[in-house]
């Protein structure tokens, strides 16, 4: 029974939506838009829901003075303040938001937002530094995604192709110096000369590429996410899909049931 | 020669950071850009609105918070003079609410600058929690999701509102978009209801966005700052995109050049083990 009516609520809900969808005359294309109003309102809830999960985590954070106690507190002083300023500025503009209001003016344009944005502009750097560190060609695929990501990186940005002979020039000396390497401690003779061979190609490469990248480098770019970049979404996306809808289908006739815990 | 090779592939992450830091911020200051071409999706998206008759209404949704505001409060900044100065009608809600005062504070200043009456030319209706249910609802009557604008002003005695009911009194639908809902106004607003939409969003959000672009199921793409820098200079209007783009650039080359000097030392050093 504990179990029984919950599965039931589901098994209607979900049923009623999917028939819906299809038949959306009377009586379902009401109930459609019922279930929906409910979903609005449920969700309105799961707003207070969060915020009280939120305080009781960080009141029994400080109650047990832990290691983090300082922040828990901070959280619920800033909290509080938000929350009484809004409620005032509401009460005198009749919106927080209001443009005279002082919670719009002081606290959410000079706190909040500075505050949210220099979190995500720090991704900048760590960006630059992961890049460095773990862009590594290790293999062919890696090597692949590499030539990739620096096809695109300069061909969407203006003057990218501008810079892209330069480093077709360095990346095809790097590979004739390998090669130049790999050669010097060969025996064989065949060896040695394909290692050189491949050198010289390497170097004679570095004309031809560099030219056809300066002029066609955003056509290239474009193409990268046009053709395979888009192949791999539309991939991912059919796969997500077809997921979601066997999970749906799972927790609609009760064989997922994760959700009653 | 073994020492350098560690050397450069182990870079003190703080030079990394003080030359990042450096060449974003010049750039900004200097404010000097490149020529550059638009994006295809961008003159799409900017020809579209351009076709549109004067006095359509157009819905704006403000998906996004302070976290994608250097990217996208440009852009939308610039598309507002744009919709404005060809006279059309902005109707705009979010689905972020800590995002959604962003777009308020830009539709407020361009509205103010362009001379526009709140009311008449643009309204401002906030937000409803429940994403799918809000754009379902808003399919068939949008008064079963927003019965009074944020003020709580009833829509009804909003001239631009009065005889807007659903998405089929609406020309056009633009998302700003710095997660996932673009994809719920695909599925919910274009897919059923048929709504014309245009997305703009974040460079990380926009390759999600491709596929409904090439299959049509949007009128226009602008991703990233590259977008708005696109949209500005066709509207010929340039501003802190535009100006931008020579940061994202030196920045790019940057962080090519340290991938190289990394990838140099790599293969070294396994050359030397």
């Amino acid at each position: 029974m504990k179990k029984g009516v919950p599965l039931f609520i589901t098994f209607i809900s979900g049923f009623i939506l999917i028939v819906a969808l299809f038949i959306p005359h009377e009586p379902f294309g009401s109930l459609q838009e019922r279930f929906n109003d409910w979903y609005i309102i449920v969700s309105g809830f799961t707003l207070i829901l969060g915020i009280d999960s939120l305080l009781a985590y960080h009141y029994r954070k400080i109650k047990r003075k832990e290691k983090e106690a300082p922040y828990s507190f901070a959280l619920l002083l800033t909290f509080i303040i938000t929350l009484l300023w809004g409620i005032y500025s509401g009460i005198k503009h009749g919106n927080p938001f209001a443009p005279t209001s002082t919670f719009l003016r002081y606290f959410y344009t000079y706190v909040f937002v500075p505050l949210q944005a220099t979190m995500f502009s720090l991704l900048a750097f760590f960006i630059a530094s992961a890049a460095y560190r773990a862009f590594r060609a290790r293999g062919l695929n890696a090597t692949l995604l590499l030539i990739s990501a620096g096809i695109v990186m300069l061909g969407r940005v203006p003057k990218g192709e501008d810079f892209s002979p330069y480093f077709i020039a360095v990346t095809f000396i790097l590979i004739a110096i390998v090669c130049i390497l790999e050669a010097l401690p060969r025996i064989s003779i065949y060896e040695r000369v394909l290692f050189f061979g491949l050198a010289i190609i390497s170097l004679i490469l570095i004309f031809p590429i560099g030219i056809f990248l300066k002029t066609k480098l955003p056509l290239l770019s474009d193409w990268i996410m046009n053709v395979p970049q888009l192949g791999a979404k539309r991939g991912l996306f059919i796969g997500i899909s077809l997921g979601a809808i066997a999970m749906a289908l799972r927790i609609i006739l009760g064989i997922e049931r994760t959700y009653l815990k | 020669m073994k020492e350098f090779f560690e050397k450069i592939s182990k870079i003190d992450r703080r030079i990394i950071y003080l030359l990042v830091f450096i060449s974003i911020t010049i750039p900004l200051l200097i404010k000097k850009g490149f020529e550059f071409e638009a994006l295809p999706e961008v003159k799409n998206a900017y020809e579209f609105i351009e076709k549109l008759p004067t006095g359509s209404r157009v819905l704006i949704s403000i998906d996004y918070d302070a976290a994608s505001m250097p990217e996208l409060q440009p852009l939308l900044e610039v598309m507002l003079v744009h919709l404005f100065k060809k006279d059309l009608k902005v109707i705009m809600m979010g689905h972020w609410p800590l995002g959604l005062p962003l777009g308020q504070i830009a539709l407020e200043k361009i509205a103010k600058e362009m001379k526009k009456e709140y009311g008449r030319d643009y309204v401002f209706l906030g937000y409803r929690p429940g994403i799918a249910a809000v754009m379902l609802n808003m399919g068939k009557e949008i008064r079963m999701v927003f019965d009074v604008d944020y003020k709580g002003t009833p829509i009804d005695s909003l001239p631009l509102m009065k005889n807007v009911h659903n998405y089929n009194d609406i020309a056009l639908l633009i998302g700003f978009e710095a997660g996932a809902v673009g994809d719920y106004w695909v599925q919910f607003a274009q897919a059923r209801y048929g709504q014309k939409i245009i997305l703009t969003s974040t460079a990380v959000v926009a390759p999600d966005l491709y596929p409904y672009f090439q299959a049509k199921q949007i009128e226009g793409l602008i991703g990233g700052l590259r977008g708005a820098a696109d949209y500005e200079n066709l509207l010929k209007r340039r501003g802190f995109a535009y100006s931008g783009m020579t940061a994202q650039t030196i920045i790019h080359v940057i962080i090519l050049i340290f991938i190289i000097i990394g990838n140099i030392g790599f293969i070294a050093l396994r050359r030397i083990k």
